[in-house]
Order: structure tokens, then C-alpha cells, then sequence
């Protein structure tokens, strides 16, 4: 899982935890306000049973005790008691303008609504009478609540389930924005990965974030525009050493082939030959690689015979008069075989021609180069073997771990390496191949390569 | 061949000066020069040389364009150089009509090397016999003299000389040989290489089984070995 993945995994999950915190907090609240409303009725609230039993029948007479009469005060409440008949049969603060007697129907009327603006509670005694307790008016709020069991049913769960649809809905919301958020903010964030790799990509400049894009598309022009610049640079400086460093080889060349000069400064001009050749080659070097670098070159993959493309190599680096100290012997694995390879002809010949000078500049006391190709389950296949002094395992190490191949070495070592190996491992990573170093027994180097024979496919 | 009339360009009076001391050096008796590329062509038109050595870059008319106005209307063998040593310059240069292409800097006697193949591809020279260890070689009449016996060389046996000639005394791949007598899609004439090579040895060796002109470079090729001039 990505980085961008797992900060958008976190942030949905963090949105619906705080979804789940805001039900649950709102829950808490209402549950309090509950309990608070309650409990502030509680301590006035008035039970008409209680009271109710504090009158009684006392010699044939309706009597209420203190309690009662205080129970009353206390609420500014009056009461009256109704026999079966419908007629008062005691009272208490029973305002002049009710009625003293009530028909059932009147009864039924208040007992559900008010009597005359006041509210009143009631309360059928044992013995048969009604208990009638009425507030002053605007003290209780009532309300006659009747429903039948089915719609109570349907009431109930039609709670829950839009409770539960809410929760769906506000989650599936979450989830759609998010994942609206993360589709807006994914490429940017890859644009900016790329960034930091060296990678520039081009990104849409639309929607809401197209300013963000547009910003991150002019980081990755100046980036470019950076490199460009350093490789042009590095064209123009070598451009410009081309013409001063062919004047010093054609005369250095032609000093070294002049049979009137003394012996001793025909080997120095000899001397000023070579190492001027040497810096053309650098010169090519490294303006190859700087094209590799930033792909200014673009390679041209083209049907390639792979045997004959290795002999014109090894043919030119023989041609091009090779000290006798030097042998170079060429093999095929399977003699005969036509390999065909898509890539570019003159990098490959280049590699292997940089291969080669490799052994010959890190063995100046010669040695034998042994050159092999072949096929070897679809893939193209070469190594490149001296006897020569070879390199520590330490180096050995690094350089098949594909660490950056430094362009000089320390100085503590003899040979300066030159961009001849950082150029192959370009050219074999251009072909989508693999290059290898390994020491070859007793002593020497051995480079093997191998190239996919389609590398634009896989 | 160094009697040839050969147009030196380059707006560089330095390089000019040098080229002219290599080629002098070389033999070469008839050469001119030119700083620019509008000089270049006034010399071509009113002197006509053999060769042209064509610097890429100059100031006012660059050596493509130079290039382009005389293809209009001539063949003339023209060598580029460049300071860019880009394969796309060379294959520019190629593609309208440069016979061949050296980056600088260049060792002279590459230089001279090219010079002279495009010279005897252009001008075969009249009467050439080329001399080898065990037999002579005419050139214009495809005969080889060895042992005071003249024998005829077949067309391809003269195609394979011409070829491994043109670069004696360096490794010339059995691709390109193939390439020679059979075309592009030379893949699989391997063996009828061998044989043409066998047919050839017994022509020009002394002693075909070993061959001393004609030799076999393992898994690379073959080479033609001069003889030996004794200064």
C-alpha cells in the first residue's frame, strides 16, 4: 500500500469515527435532558391517589384532612369528588362557575381535555366516587394520545430505520467524497513522487486543484529545463574542446610520424597522441551519457543481428591498432546461429566497445580478452572475460549492486575509471537487460550481459 | 591518386592550416582552400576538384547547406566533418548525400584513410595492380598474376577483393562480406562466403592451405595483407 493509500484509508476511517462520536455525544445529550425535565417535575408533581386517600367518609359526611388541604394550597389546585351519579358530594376551592353536577359525558370530556381552561388530573376511587384535582389554568400542558398497535409498529421500526439509513447515507457520503478528494489528489501526489525522483510528468490543469497542477507542471518544466540546460552545457563545452583537441591529435600524430625527428620526440608525440585520444573519448563518453541521463537520445530500436554487431565491435577495436600486448578472441555459442535483437545498433556497439577498452585501460601489462555471444532462453547473451588484474570484491560488490559508477575513483587507486562502465550499464538499462561483474578465475573480470530480444514488449 | 585535386573547408584557419599539412604530407600535390562556405562553392564551380572536405559548422552557410546546393547538380565526393560527433549530424549528412563522415577530432590518418577509399571508389584508377605476397592482382581486367600465370577472377571473387582492398590490413566482418556478394539479407550465406574465399585463396596464395594475403580472423572475418613495401 501506497503512502497516498494509507494516509486516505486513515482519513476515512478517523471521518467515521467522528461520525459515531457526534451520534453518540448527541444521544448522551438527550438522554440528559430527558432525565433533567423529569427531574425537575418530580419534586411538585402532585399524585391525585395520594391524595385521593386523604379524603374520606367521616359520619356519613365527606371529610379531607390537613394534609390534603396543604396538598392543594401548595398547587393552587382545586378539588372536587364526584359520586356515581354525576353530583358533587365535596369540594374544596371549587371556583363558583363550574357546575356542581356533570353528566358522563362531561365527565369523559375533561377527564381527557380540561374542564373550562383548567386542567384537571383524576382518579377512580374503590368505593365507585371520582377524585377530580383542577389546576390553575396554564399550569399543565395535556394531550390525548391514542394509536393503534400496527401503526405503533411501523412507528417503531420506521425509527430505527431511518436512524440507520441516516447513518448509512452520512457513511456512504463520507466514503463518495473521499474517494472524490483522492481522485483529485492522486495525481498530484504521484506528480510530486515523481518529482522527487527526477521524473517529470505532465499533469491535466483542470478541475478544482488545477492550480496545484499547474504549479507542480512549472516545477517539473524548470526541473527539465535545468537539465537541458547542464546537458547543453556539457555539449557546448565538449563542442568547444573538439576543434583545440583535433589540432593537438593531427599534430601530435604528425610529429610522431615524422622520420626527421629524433627518436626521443617522436615516442612524446606519440605520448601527447594517445592521451589526446583518450580525452576524445571521454569527451564522447560523457556526451553520451549526459543524452542517456536526461534521454535526450532517443534510442532507435531496430532489427539488430547480434553476432555480426558484436564481431564489427571487437573487428574495430582490433582495426584501430591494438597493442600486441593485447589478444582478443571472439566466440559464438552456437556457431552458425542468426540472433536477431530489437535495439540500437551503434549503442550496443558501443557498449561492447567500452567493455572492451575497459580491460585494456585497467591491464596495461596486457592480457587476454576473451569475447563470447549467444542465446540463452530468448534472451541475447555476451560476456566479456580478461585475464587480467580484475578488481576487489569490495568494487565487485558495488558494482553489481548498481551503485552509481563514479566517474573517477579515489585516489588511492591506479586506474581512473572513465565513464566507460556508468555508459554501459545506461545502454544495457535502455535495452531493459542486465549486466553483471564477476571475477574470473584465477584473476581478471568477467562482464556478462544479458538483453531481452524484445525489449519493447515486456 | 595524390595528384587529385582536393577543396579543403573549414572556418577555422587553424584547422584549415593543419588539414592542408596533413594531406601535404600525405603526398598530396593539388589543394585548395576555402575559409567559408560561400568561397567553398565559388572554388568548386570555377575549379572543379576531385573531393571536397567539408567542415559542418560554419558561421554564414553551414556545411549542410553547402552541401545541398552542390548536389543539385553534382556527384563530387564530399567528406564531412563535425565538431558535434551527434548521430544525428551523421546521418543528416548521409541522407542528402555525403559520401562520408568524420568527427572531430580525428586522427590523420583516418583522415587520409577515408580520403583515399572515396578516392579509388570515385576515380578507379587506370592499370592498378595491386601486389600481395604470392601474386599480383589487375584490378581493371579482374586477373591475377602469380607464378607468371594469369588467371581470371570471377565477379563475386572480384566483388570479395574489391571489398577486403578497400580496407586492407583491417578486419572486414564476415556480415559485411556477406553483405557484399549477396545483398542485405545476407543472413545464412555463410558457407557459400567460405567457399567463394576458398576459391579466391587458391587464386592469389602461394600456398592456399596457408594463407598468408587472404587470412582468417577466428569468428570475426578475414583481412588482405599488402605486401610488404621495403622502404
Amino acid at each position: 500500500m501506497s503512502a497516498v493509500q494509507r494516509f486516505f484509508r486513515r482519513y476515512i476511517v478517523s471521518t467515521v469515527g467522528i461520525v459515531i462520536l457526534f451520534l453518540a455525544v448527541n444521544l448522551a445529550l438527550f438522554v440528559a435532558i430527558i432525565l433533567t425535565g423529569s427531574m425537575s417535575g418530580a419534586d411538585t408533581s402532585f399524585s391525585v391517589r395520594d391524595f385521593s386517600d386523604h379524603v374520606v367518609m367521616q359520619d356519613e359526611k365527606w371529610v379531607a384532612d390537613d394534609a390534603a388541604l396543604s396538598m392543594l394550597q401548595e398547587q393552587s389546585a382545586w378539588a372536587m369528588l364526584l359520586d356515581e351519579d354525576g353530583d358533587v358530594v365535596w369540594q374544596q376551592d371549587l371556583p363558583e362557575n363550574l357546575p356542581r353536577s356533570y353528566t358522563s359525558t362531561e365527565v369523559a370530556s375533561f377527564s381527557r381535555w380540561y374542564l373550562e381552561d383548567y386542567p384537571v388530573k383524576i382518579w377512580t376511587r374503590a368505593d365507585g366516587n371520582l377524585m377530580v384535582v383542577g389546576y390553575q389554568p396554564g399550569t399543565l400542558v395535556k394531550y390525548y394520545f391514542s394509536l393503534e398497535w400496527p401503526y405503533m409498529g411501523v412507528m417503531l421500526g420506521g425509527i430505527a430505520a431511518v436512524f440507520i439509513i441516516n447513518l448509512l447515507l452520512i457513511i456512504f457520503l463520507i466514503l463518495r467524497n473521499t474517494r472524490k478528494v483522492e481522485r483529485a489528489m492522486t495525481p498530484i501526489l504521484q506528480g510530486i513522487q515523481n518529482l522527487s525522483h527526477g521524473k517529470a510528468s505532465h499533469l491535466e490543469e483542470q478541475g478544482e486543484l488545477a492550480e496545484i497542477n499547474a504549479g507542480l507542471n512549472r516545477a517539473a518544466d524548470y526541473m527539465k529545463k535545468k537539465d537541458n540546460t547542464r546537458a547543453e552545457w556539457i555539449r557546448g563545452v565538449s563542442h568547444d574542446i573538439r576543434t583545440p583537441l583535433s589540432m593537438v591529435l593531427g599534430y601530435a600524430s604528425e610529429l610522431e610520424d615524422d622520420r626527421n625527428l629524433p627518436p626521443n620526440a617522436r615516442k612524446q608525440a606519440g605520448i601527447i597522441r594517445r592521451e589526446s585520444e583518450k580525452m576524445k573519448r571521454l569527451i564522447d563518453d560523457l556526451n553520451l551519457t549526459t543524452k542517456l541521463e536526461y534521454a535526450l537520445q532517443p534510442v532507435h530500436f531496430k532489427d539488430v543481428d547480434w553476432v555480426e554487431t558484436s564481431r564489427q565491435a571487437v573487428s574495430e577495436v582490433l582495426n584501430s591498432g591494438l597493442d600486441s600486448r593485447y589478444e582478443i578472441v571472439f566466440a559464438e555459442m552456437q556457431p552458425g546461429r542468426t540472433i536477431h535483437l530489437l535495439g540500437d545498433e551503434g549503442l550496443l556497439r558501443r557498449m561492447l566497445d567500452n567493455l572492451l577498452r575497459n580491460s585494456i585501460t585497467h591491464n596495461p601489462q596486457g592480457c587476454r580478452i576473451a569475447v563470447s555471444v549467444g542465446e540463452e532462453n530468448g534472451r541475447c547473451i555476451c560476456t566479456v572475460s580478461d585475464d587480467g588484474m580484475g578488481i576487489t570484491p569490495e568494487r565487485l560488490k558495488a558494482l553489481n549492486r548498481g551503485d552509481d559508477i563514479a566517474s573517477t575513483q579515489g585516489s588511492d587507486e591506479k586506474a581512473e575509471h572513465g565513464l566507460g562502465l556508468k555508459l554501459v550499464a545506461q545502454i544495457v538499462k535502455a535495452h531493459r537487460g542486465i549486466v553483471s561483474f564477476s571475477a574470473n578465475a584465477p584473476h581478471g573480470l568477467e562482464v556478462r550481459i544479458s538483453l531481452p530480444t524484445q525489449p519493447l514488449i515486456s | 591518386m595524390t595528384n587529385h585535386k582536393i577543396l579543403l573547408v573549414d572556418d577555422d584557419r587553424d584547422v584549415l592550416e593543419m588539414l592542408l599539412s596533413i594531406f601535404q604530407r600525405a603526398g598530396y600535390t593539388n589543394l585548395r582552400t576555402a575559409a567559408s562556405g560561400a568561397e567553398a562553392l565559388r572554388i568548386w564551380q570555377e575549379e572543379q576538384p576531385s573531393l571536397i572536405v567539408l567542415d559542418v559548422m560554419m558561421p554564414d552557410m553551414d556545411g549542410f547547406s553547402v552541401l545541398k546546393k552542390i548536389r543539385r547538380t553534382s556527384r563530387v565526393p564530399v567528406l564531412m566533418l563535425t565538431a558535434r560527433g551527434e548521430a544525428e549530424d551523421r546521418i543528416e549528412g548521409l541522407e542528402i548525400g555525403a559520401d562520408d563522415y568524420l568527427a572531430k577530432p580525428f586522427l590523420p590518418k583516418e583522415l587520409l584513410l577515408r580520403v583515399g577509399a572515396i578516392l579509388s571508389r570515385a576515380y578507379p584508377r587506370q592499370n592498378e595492380m595491386v601486389e600481395l605476397a604470392g601474386a599480383t592482382v589487375d584490378m581493371d581486367n579482374a586477373e591475377v598474376w602469380k607464378n607468371g600465370e594469369k588467371q581470371a577472377l570471377t565477379a563475386k571473387e572480384m566483388q570479395l577483393f574489391e571489398k577486403l582492398y578497400q580496407n586492407a590490413g583491417r578486419i572486414v566482418t564476415t556480415g559485411i562480406l556477406c553483405e557484399t556478394i549477396c545483398g542485405e539479407f545476407w543472413q545464412g550465406y555463410e558457407s557459400t562466403l567460405s567457399t567463394h574465399i576458398r576459391h579466391l585463396r587458391e587464386k592469389i596464395e602461394e600456398n592456399p592451405s596457408k594463407p598468408v594475403s587472404l587470412v582468417t580472423v577466428k569468428g570475426l572475418g578475414y583481412r588482405l595483407n599488402l605486401k610488404e613495401v621495403s622502404p
